[in-house]
C-alpha cells in the first residue's frame, strides 16, 4: 500500500453509529463501498488514488474495535439512511461512487435513493438482484476452503494468496479470522440467506452515468448479472474483464483500473 | 437425579456407502433418493413405540429435540411428539415429565405458536411441561429457517421474552418488538403451571453468554454430550459452576442437564457386539457428517467467542474426526457409555458426580439400532441402572426448582423469573 491514509469519523444515527471513513490520495473526492469482508486497501485503490481523494466508510460492525454497531442495523434501509448520513457529514455530494460486490449493492442503493448524491457509479460484480436461473453462491456459507474458487478465476494465482494471507502469530492469526467471519456476519444482515432487497425494483431510479464491471470468470455471481443492471439503469454500459473471477480489481487490477478511469474521466 | 428418556427421529436404514455418496447428514441429503415411504412410517411408529416404553419404564421424562432438514433426526417440531406421549401417558396414568428439549427460538419466526403448542402441553398433560429453548443450530435457524445467523441470538432474546409474557401476563397485552408486532396477546389456554411458569431450560455447546443468561435468569442450562463429555466435560460444566460461583448463584446440580449417548447389555462384550456398529453408524453417518459450515455460520458467534474458537477449538471435541470416528474411540472420547449395567452406573455416576449433573438425558435409541434391541436397551437400563442414578443427589438435599411441581418440582423462592428484559427486545 502505497497511499497513506487518515481516519476521519462521522457520528450517525442519532449518535449511536459512528462510522469510521478512511481518507487517501490526492485529487477531487471518490467513495469506495467495501466488500462484504470488510475494506482491505488494494493496488486498485493506490491507483485511484493518484487522482481523487478516496473515503472509503466502513460498514457498521466491520470497524476494529468497534464490532457492536453492527446491533444498531435492522435492515437495508437503516444502512442507506446511515451512508447517506456519512456522505452528507463529509460534505460530499454529486460525488462519484465506486462500490464493489456488496459494496456495488449499497452504491447502487444509494444512487437509486439519493440520485443527487452520486455523479457517476461504478459497480464492480455487484451483488443485489436474483435470478432462479443462475444462483447467486452463498459466500457466507462456503466452507473456507471454497472461497478462493468462488472469488478467482484462478485461485492458486498471486492475487488469490496475497487475499488469503493470515498472519503466523497463533494471537495475531485468531483475531484476524474472528474479524474475517465477523465482517462476512455483519455485511450478511443485508445478504442472508439471499442477497435480494429489492435492488431490481429501485434501479430505474438510477440517474447516474453507470459502469457495470463484470470479471467473465465471476463463480460467485455470474456475468448474466451485468445485462440485468444495465437493463434496468437508463444511462448504463458493460464492461466485462477476462481472466477475472468475482474482484477484477484484485486479480485483473490493470485492465480494470483502465476501464474505470476511463469511465470516470 | 432426573433421568429422562432422550429420542430422536433417526432414518434408520441409510446406505452402508452413505459418507461416500453424500456429503453431509443434513439439509442436501436426497430424501426420495435415500428413502422408502415404509421405512419412514416405521421410524416414526418405532420412535413413538420406545417412548412409551420408556415411560413404562419408569424414567423421570420424555425429552425430544428439534431438526429440519436432517436425515438423523426426521423431528422438525418435537411438540407434535411430545403430544402424543402426553395424552398416551395420561391415558395410562403415567407421571413423566413432557420435556421438548428442542422449540427454538432463535429459529422460530412464530413465537406465540410455540408459547401455545406448550401451553397446549402443559395443559394435555396436567402440568407435567418442561420446556426446552435451545438458541437454534445453525444449519436449522440459518439455512432452512432463512433467519440472518446474526439475528439469531436478537430473535432468541425477544422471542423468549415473548413466549414468557405471553404464558403468565394476566392482562391482555400489545407486543412492540424488533421482529414481532402484535397488538393484542392473549394466548388460550394458558400453561397449567403458574408458579411462575413451566419450568425452562436453554441448551448450549459452551458459549458462556448463554450460561450467564440461564444463571441470571433462573433457567436450567442443557449441555449434550456427542462431542465427548471425557474430552470436553471439564471445560464446559467447570465454565458454567465457575460462572455460577463468580455471580453469586447456588450450584444446585438440578440447574444442569447433560445428555450422554448410552448402550447396556448384560456384559461389557455383550454390549460392545450389540451396539458398536449402531454407534459408529450415528456418529458417522448423523452428527459426524454435519460440516462446520452447517454449525457455525459467520455472524452467529459473537467476536469474542470467534477468537476463542480460532485459539482453541477444544470445546468441540472429537468432532472433527468423527465422520470416521470407530466405537473405541467414541468410548474413549465419553460419546457413547456402552457396558454392563455396572459398568454404565459407574461411568454415569462418575460423571455426574465430577460435573454436577443433575439430569441426565439418556440417549437410547440413535442411528441405525434397531427397535426390538433399542427396547431392550431402555428394559435393562429401566431396570438395572435407572434406579440406581435415580439416587445421586438425595444426599446432598437440594430442591430441584426446574422440574414441574405435580412431579416433585419445588418453585424457586427467587419466584417469578417472567419480567421482560426490556434491552432484549427492541432497539428503538
Amino acid at each position: 500500500m502505497s497511499t497513506t491514509l487518515t481516519d476521519r469519523t462521522v457520528s450517525t444515527w442519532n449518535d449511536r453509529v459512528t462510522i469510521r471513513v478512511r481518507v487517501g490520495g490526492d485529487g477531487p473526492p471518490l467513495v469506495y463501498l467495501h466488500p462484504s469482508g470488510g475494506l482491505a486497501w488494494d493496488p486498485f485503490l493506490d491507483r485511484l488514488a493518484e487522482h481523487y481523494t478516496i473515503y472509503a466508510p466502513e460498514f457498521p460492525g466491520t470497524t476494529p474495535g468497534d464490532p457492536y454497531a453492527i446491533h444498531q442495523i435492522d435492515d437495508l434501509w437503516d444502512t442507506v439512511l446511515i451512508y447517506e448520513q456519512t456522505l452528507r457529514g463529509l460534505g460530499l455530494s454529486a460525488v462519484p461512487v465506486v462500490g464493489q460486490s456488496f459494496g456495488g449493492m449499497l452504491g447502487a442503493e444509494l444512487a437509486a435513493a439519493y440520485p443527487d448524491l452520486v455523479s457517476r457509479l461504478v459497480l464492480l460484480d455487484p451483488i443485489g438482484l436474483w435470478r432462479d436461473d443462475a444462483p447467486v453462491a452463498n459466500w457466507i456459507a462456503a466452507p473456507p476452503t471454497e472461497l478462493p474458487g468462488l472469488l478467482f478465476a484462478d485461485p492458486t494465482g498471486d492475487a488469490a494468496q496475497a487475499m488469503f494471507a493470515m498472519p503466523e502469530d497463533p494471537d495475531a492469526l485468531a483475531s484476524a479470522q474472528a474479524a474475517m467471519v465477523w465482517n462476512l456476519g455483519a455485511t450478511g444482515k443485508l445478504c442472508w440467506p439471499i442477497p435480494d432487497r429489492g435492488l431490481g425494483k429501485r434501479l430505474h431510479r438510477i440517474t447516474a452515468p453507470t459502469l457495470v464491471v463484470w470479471g467473465e470468470q465471476d463463480a460467485l455471481i455470474s456475468p448474466a448479472y451485468a445485462e440485468e443492471f444495465r437493463n434496468r439503469i437508463a444511462d448504463s454500459r458493460v464492461e466485462i474483464i477476462p481472466k477475472s473471477g468475482h474482484i477484477p480489481q484484485v486479480e485483473q487490477t490493470e485492465t480494470t483500473y483502465t476501464a474505470v478511469s476511463a469511465f470516470l474521466g | 437425579m432426573k433421568v429422562t428418556y432422550f429420542q430422536q427421529v433417526p432414518y434408520r436404514d441409510l446406505p452402508d456407502d452413505f459418507a461416500k455418496r453424500y456429503a453431509e447428514s443434513v439439509i442436501t441429503t436426497p430424501y426420495f433418493e435415500v428413502t422408502s415411504p415404509d421405512k419412514v412410517h416405521s421410524a416414526f411408529r418405532e420412535a413413538l413405540d420406545e417412548i412409551m416404553h420408556a415411560a413404562r419404564a419408569g424414567f423421570d421424562a420424555i425429552a425430544i429435540t428439534e431438526h429440519g432438514q436432517s436425515s438423523y433426526d426426521m423431528a422438525p417440531n418435537p411438540n407434535i411428539l411430545e403430544a402424543a406421549a402426553a395424552y398416551a401417558t395420561e391415558a395410562e396414568g403415567i407421571a413423566t415429565g413432557i420435556y421438548p428439549l428442542g422449540r427454538s427460538l432463535g429459529k422460530s419466526r412464530e413465537p406465540l405458536r410455540a408459547a401455545e403448542e406448550l401451553a397446549m402441553l402443559d395443559a394435555i398433560s396436567g402440568g407435567r411441561l418442561i420446556a426446552g429453548f435451545p438458541v437454534g443450530l445453525a444449519y436449522d435457524a440459518n439455512v432452512n429457517n432463512g433467519v440472518p445467523p446474526a439475528e439469531t441470538r436478537l430473535r432468541f432474546d425477544e422471542n423468549i421474552e415473548l413466549v414468557l409474557k405471553a404464558w403468565t401476563e394476566h392482562e391482555v397485552f400489545p407486543w412492540n418488538g424488533r421482529f414481532h408486532q402484535h397488538p393484542a396477546v392473549n394466548i388460550w389456554p394458558r400453561p397449567l403451571q403458574q408458579n411462575p411458569h413451566p419450568p425452562v431450560f436453554v441448551t448450549g455447546i459452551g458459549n458462556p453468554r448463554t450460561m450467564e443468561f440461564c444463571l441470571n435468569r433462573g433457567f436450567g442450562f442443557n449441555y449434550f454430550g456427542w462431542f465427548g463429555a471425557k474430552v470436553t466435560g471439564r471445560r464446559i460444566f467447570d465454565r458454567f459452576w465457575d460462572a455460577a460461583n463468580r455471580l453469586g448463584k447456588d450450584n444446585n446440580p438440578y440447574q444442569m442437564g447433560f445428555m450422554q449417548t448410552i448402550c447396556v447389555a448384560d456384559t461389557d462384550a455383550q454390549a460392545e457386539k450389540l451396539f458398536a456398529r449402531h454407534a459408529e453408524y450415528f456418529f458417522q453417518k448423523a452428527i459426524g457428517s454435519i460440516p462446520m459450515e452447517r454449525l457455525a455460520l459467520p455472524g452467529g458467534i459473537d467476536i469474542k467467542g470467534l477468537e476463542f474458537i480460532f485459539r482453541d477449538p477444544g470445546d468441540f471435541g472429537i468432532y472433527a474426526k468423527m465422520r470416521q470416528a470407530s466405537f473405541k474411540e467414541l468410548v474413549e472420547a465419553g460419546s457413547v457409555i456402552c457396558g454392563s449395567p455396572a459398568t454404565v452406573r459407574a461411568q454415569i455416576s462418575e460423571f455426574a458426580r465430577e460435573f454436577r449433573i443433575g439430569n441426565l438425558h439418556a440417549m437410547l435409541q440413535f442411528g441405525s439400532m434397531p427397535h426390538e434391541l433399542a427396547k431392550d436397551n431402555i428394559s435393562l437400563f429401566g431396570e438395572q441402572v435407572l434406579p440406581h442414578i435415580q439416587q445421586i443427589w438425595t444426599d446432598e438435599g437440594w430442591n430441584h426448582h426446574w422440574w414441574p411441581q405435580v412431579l416433585g418440582g419445588v418453585p424457586h423462592p427467587a419466584g417469578r423469573q417472567a419480567s421482560t428484559e426490556n434491552e432484549a427486545v427492541t432497539a428503538r
